[in-house]
């Protein structure tokens, strides 16, 4: 496979040629244009190795997730035994990133995910209350195996790397490794911080590793545009 | 008509000048600023072409530009931020997807192509204005814009299509096997296009856009 990625950061598109028989696995909705001899299968998103049970599993969050405004987490596989290429763009404005895996593992938050090719489990990971607060969603995507994941952001995507520990504001986080504990807190500067820094809840990560951050907030866009909005 | 696209490709502007007396048809509410010796006259063409037009999910009326004692200068952009492009017609005719139009020389004739039922359901509203006669005509786009050669035959999402040239044949159809199975796949109705031509991709999908920005609004009370 080869890929590339033009009008980064704001209006991102990817483009990626498939080589014979290679499948490329791509978040619903996602694809602008594709050569007509790709095949395209819309499947649910449950794991490699997941079981009826682990099937039924992601199916409920699908669902839940539809319900409450999410994304689902249909997929679909796009391949030819010839070989083709075809176009991908997320729909918010932002970035694109490519990550490598070598049996490694990442997790990522609801909506990061765009593309992903090889050997890549993708599993759906109750992030718990905390995540609910991080405003990331109540659910994490977890990516791990040997292979590519494109992940999308709205703005551009940094890297930074976690040396002891790290504060992220909430909303912002894209991704982090699975072996950074993640907590949530106050910002600092006590109550009146907390009510009145605009800062809030911040993410508070520990341990050594890479954290991916996005430089705007879906929520702080949302909450600027909703009083402008005519009643 | 000289055309000079600035802010390419996030905020694009097309600065247009005129020579004395020369034209420029434009969209409503296109107009960004213009010199005074520029004068403004709104036209809808006819009763049944501003329906049509109307109907094709653009304005009932065009307005006309026109360079008086002088040379002038008229500034053209979207609402929405994006890249612009210059498409030359004459040899090449091309098909442009209603929302991209922006102006055009008034020897372009921009007319609306309705693209029958299944363009009516497209969702994307694809509506398709089809240029002949000579001149040039500026297309303004939601994101950036890619060019693609169309060898034999490709498909593209119809949100995301902003013109392509009249030789392609085009047929607005599923993109998976079957129905439930394009439902499901998000990718809603594609656009398969044959035979051999250029193609102007849009970076983004302006219905797709307002959809995920949307659901996160709170609703409106009724």
């Amino acid at each position: 496979m080869q890929h590339i990625i033009k009008y980064e950061p704001t209006f991102s598109m990817l483009q990626v040629n498939l080589a014979p028989g290679e499948t490329l696995i791509a978040e619903a909705g996602s694809m602008v244009a594709r050569s007509a001899n790709l095949q395209m299968e819309v499947k649910l998103n449950s794991g490699k190795n997941a079981g009826f049970f682990g099937k039924m599993k992601t199916f409920f969050i699908a669902l839940i997730r539809k319900i409450v405004g999410g994304e689902t987490f249909f997929v679909n596989h796009f391949s030819s035994p010839q070989g083709g290429w075809l176009w991908l763009a997320p729909s918010l404005s932002g970035g694109i990133k490519p990550i490598t895996f070598q049996g490694n593992g990442m997790i990522f938050s609801a909506g990061a995910y765009l593309a992903s090719i090889g050997d890549i489990d993708l599993k759906m990971r109750w992030g718990g209350f905390r995540a609910l607060l991080a405003k990331e969603g109540a659910f994490f995507v977890e990516a791990s195996g040997n292979g590519q994941v494109f992940i999308t952001s709205y703005g551009a995507i940094e890297e930074i790397y976690c040396n002891g520990s790290y504060i992220v504001d909430n909303g912002h986080i894209v991704g982090f490794e699975p072996q950074l504990n993640f907590n949530i807190k106050s910002g600092g500067g006590g109550l009146l911080g907390f009510l009145a820094s605009g800062e809030g809840i911040v993410c508070e990560f520990q341990g050594q590793g890479r954290i991916l951050i996005q430089t705007r907030n879906t929520s702080a866009l949302v909450d600027w545009l909703t009083p402008m909005l005519p009643p | 008509m000289q055309v000079n696209l600035l802010y390419q490709p996030a905020q694009a502007i097309a600065q247009c000048w005129l020579q004395p007396g020369e034209s420029v048809v434009a969209e409503s509410g296109a107009m960004v600023g213009m010199s005074t010796n520029v004068q403004m006259q709104t036209q809808s063409g006819g009763l049944m072409k501003g329906l049509k037009r109307l109907f094709g999910g653009e304005s009932f009326f065009r307005n006309t530009f026109t360079a008086n004692g002088g040379q002038g200068e008229v500034l053209f952009a979207t609402p929405l931020c994006g890249d612009m492009a210059v498409l030359e017609a004459g040899q090449r005719q091309w098909c442009i997807q209603n929302s991209a139009f922006v102006a055009s020389s008034p020897y372009v004739d921009v007319k609306t192509k309705t693209g029958g039922i299944k363009g009516m359901f497209s969702g994307a509203g694809l509506f398709v204005l089809e240029t002949s006669g000579q001149g040039q005509v500026i297309i303004g786009t939601f994101g950036a814009l890619e060019p693609v050669q169309v060898d034999g035959s490709m498909v593209i999402d119809t949100g995301h299509l902003a013109a392509w040239e009249s030789t392609l044949q085009y047929k607005v159809g599923k993109s998976g096997s079957g129905w439930i199975a394009s439902f499901l796949s998000g990718e809603g109705l594609v656009c398969h296009f044959q035979g051999q031509g250029t193609v102007y991709l849009q970076s983004r999908n302006a219905a797709e856009y307002g959809a995920t920005i949307g659901a996160m609004l709170p609703a409106r009370r009724q």
